[in-house]
């Protein structure tokens, strides 16, 4: 078989579908270290992308500036260009708030909010539409269904959302993320922290939502990125270091590095 | 290397275990016991003289008998007003200081002198009111009064707020903004939410700690034998009379000393309690 036509940092074109996000020489800097170096890589639209690589590699930053969550903090700043649809969601004209309900962020341990299941999802619908009561309610079971939570709280949409297992409580903040109708949805080690059990449903999950959204997941496990994504990024200290199909990098990957990653030789 | 139960190292450690033990027991126990002393005074000599004429009646002259009303609600206004200024005052400047400005500088110092703030003698206080309100009104008042234990309750509530608001994760934060919630938003319906048992609470604290207070009173609010509900004169206040009562050679006013110490107790006590209440069930989530 021919070796694929490789571009400039070994990162392979995948854009045969249209680009949802691209990244083009991104770099991120916490005060004066740099933690992201010269980022090129383009996601495409409804699909699910995964980013792998060892503690610190930086994937879940690279992660952290699609939706300028990072801005929350002091010292923490980008530099280069991140397209959403041709957009560059870093110029400074960009509304925080409005970026952030295009793309919904789900995070590594469940944080549901201090308040009800149904109000933990009518919250964010509330935030940018005023909708009636059933309508909200037609909302809220559609978005519990998405999340494949429903049948499981339908009888108790009032208790606190704290007041559920832990998967049950990061479907929840799925659930929450997709009510608010974002076209991307990132994933930062979204199982991590639950039992496998949890963890598979999760997956099945973002297999049924990739119909719909554009996924990025970062994660530690090789198994679960072979397993959801359509395409994966390795990364390390910084660097992407090889980006492709999913198969490709696990089967037959370019670089040396990835190679050592995926085999366990490192990380 | 020998680790079996035998070793010298290990009896001696256990030796020394013991005796910490029993000193932290024995210094428990004697915080406990003088609290339980306290209390049994209280009870005992103020039980006596707890009667409906002291919650309806006004301080009496010597030798007559009378109750405590004026005195309790003047403890009572001024506390509400202290509180009414101090709180709004201490949950913004708390809420400043844990978000947004929780990497500023400008905290640093903030919480500095509001640590500051917070354990000076409240007889300064007291002074520092005398010369802002009193001189310049010509007067005591109600007033006066009730802005010295303003200025009480400020640090505790600032400190409480800032201390609870920053035990609320920030990956709660980072989940309210991340689904498009402004800051404020999710400064109001998350974090508040999260850290509202805790910020009550100081609050709480804060009405148990003026609630006591004589000295800011002695020099703003002075003291009034007689009914008065006029906010800019003088006006009587529980601890006050507490303190002029005990003082006096009177027996009738000393048993309403004893009785006003019971009352005012047992009104700290069941605040704190209340307040432990609703912390408990907050770390029972």
């Amino acid at each position: 078989m021919k070796p694929m036509l490789s571009t400039e940092l070994n990162v392979a074109d995948t854009t045969a579908e249209k680009a949802k996000i691209e990244v083009k020489n991104l770099n991120f800097y916490y005060g004066q270290s740099k933690a992201l170096k010269d980022i090129s890589l383009s996601l495409p639209e409804r699909s699910v992308t995964a980013f792998i690589g060892p503690s610190g590699c930086g994937k879940s930053t690279l992660l952290r500036v699609f939706n300028r969550i990072y801005e929350l903090y002091p010292k923490q700043s980008a530099d280069g260009q991140v397209l959403l649809d041709g957009k560059n969601i870093l110029d400074r004209s960009q509304d925080l708030n409005l970026l952030r309900t295009k793309i919904g962020m789900v995070f590594q341990k469940p944080t549901p909010f201090p308040m009800s299941i149904y109000e933990n999802i009518a919250f964010g619908i509330r935030l940018y539409e005023r909708i009636g009561k059933s309508e909200m309610d037609g909302r809220v079971e559609q978005a519990l269904r998405r999340a494949a939570l429903w049948t499981e709280v339908k009888d108790k949409l009032n208790a606190n959302g704290l007041s559920l297992s832990g998967g049950q409580q990061q479907r929840l903040c799925i659930a929450r993320t997709v009510a608010v109708k974002p076209e991307v949805i990132l994933l930062d080690e979204p199982a991590s922290a639950l039992d496998p059990l949890s963890t598979a449903k999760i997956e099945e999950l973002i297999d049924e939502l990739q119909a719909d959204y554009t996924i990025v997941i970062v994660t530690h496990n090789m198994q679960q990125a072979a397993r959801v994504s359509k395409q994966t990024a390795f990364m390390y200290l910084g660097e992407l270091v090889e980006f492709d199909r999913t198969e490709k990098i696990f089967t037959s990957p370019r670089e040396k590095r990835t190679q050592d990653y995926i085999t366990g030789r490192f990380g | 290397m020998s680790t079996s139960s035998n070793s010298t190292l290990y009896r001696g450690r256990k030796a020394k275990n013991k005796v910490m033990m029993a000193l932290c027991v024995a210094a428990a126990g004697s915080g406990l016991a003088w609290l339980a002393l306290i209390l049994g005074a209280l009870l005992y000599k103020g039980l006596s003289g707890l009667s409906l004429a002291v919650f309806t009646q006004m301080t009496p002259p010597p030798g007559d008998a009378g109750g405590l009303l004026n005195a309790i609600y003047g403890s009572v206004v001024m506390t509400v007003i202290a509180i009414v200024v101090g709180t709004p005052i201490g949950v913004l400047a708390g809420t400043y200081m844990a978000e947004y400005g929780r990497f500023s500088k400008l905290t640093t110092i903030v919480r500095f002198i509001n640590d500051i703030l917070l354990s000076a003698p409240s007889i300064i206080v007291g002074l520092f009111v005398y010369e802002l309100l009193v001189r310049p009104m010509g007067h005591f008042s109600a007033l006066a009064g009730s802005v010295a234990l303003a200025i009480l309750v400020i640090p505790v509530v600032v400190r409480t707020t800032e201390d609870m608001l920053n035990l609320v994760p920030n990956a709660l934060r980072e989940a309210g903004t991340a689904i498009g919630a402004p800051r404020w938003v999710v400064i109001r319906s998350v974090a508040y939410r999260a850290a509202l048992s805790g910020i009550v609470t100081g609050i709480l604290l804060a009405i148990a700690r003026i609630s006591g207070e004589t000295a800011p009173l002695l020099f703003t609010a002075l003291n009034n034998q007689f009914w008065s509900s006029n906010l800019n004169a003088p006006m009587a206040s529980l601890p006050v009379t507490i303190f002029q009562f005990a003082l006096s050679p009177y027996e009738e006013w000393q048993q309403l000393a004893w009785t006003g110490a019971l009352i005012i107790t047992l009104t700290v006590l069941g605040l704190s309690i209340f307040a432990r209440s609703l912390t408990g069930r907050r770390e029972d989530r």
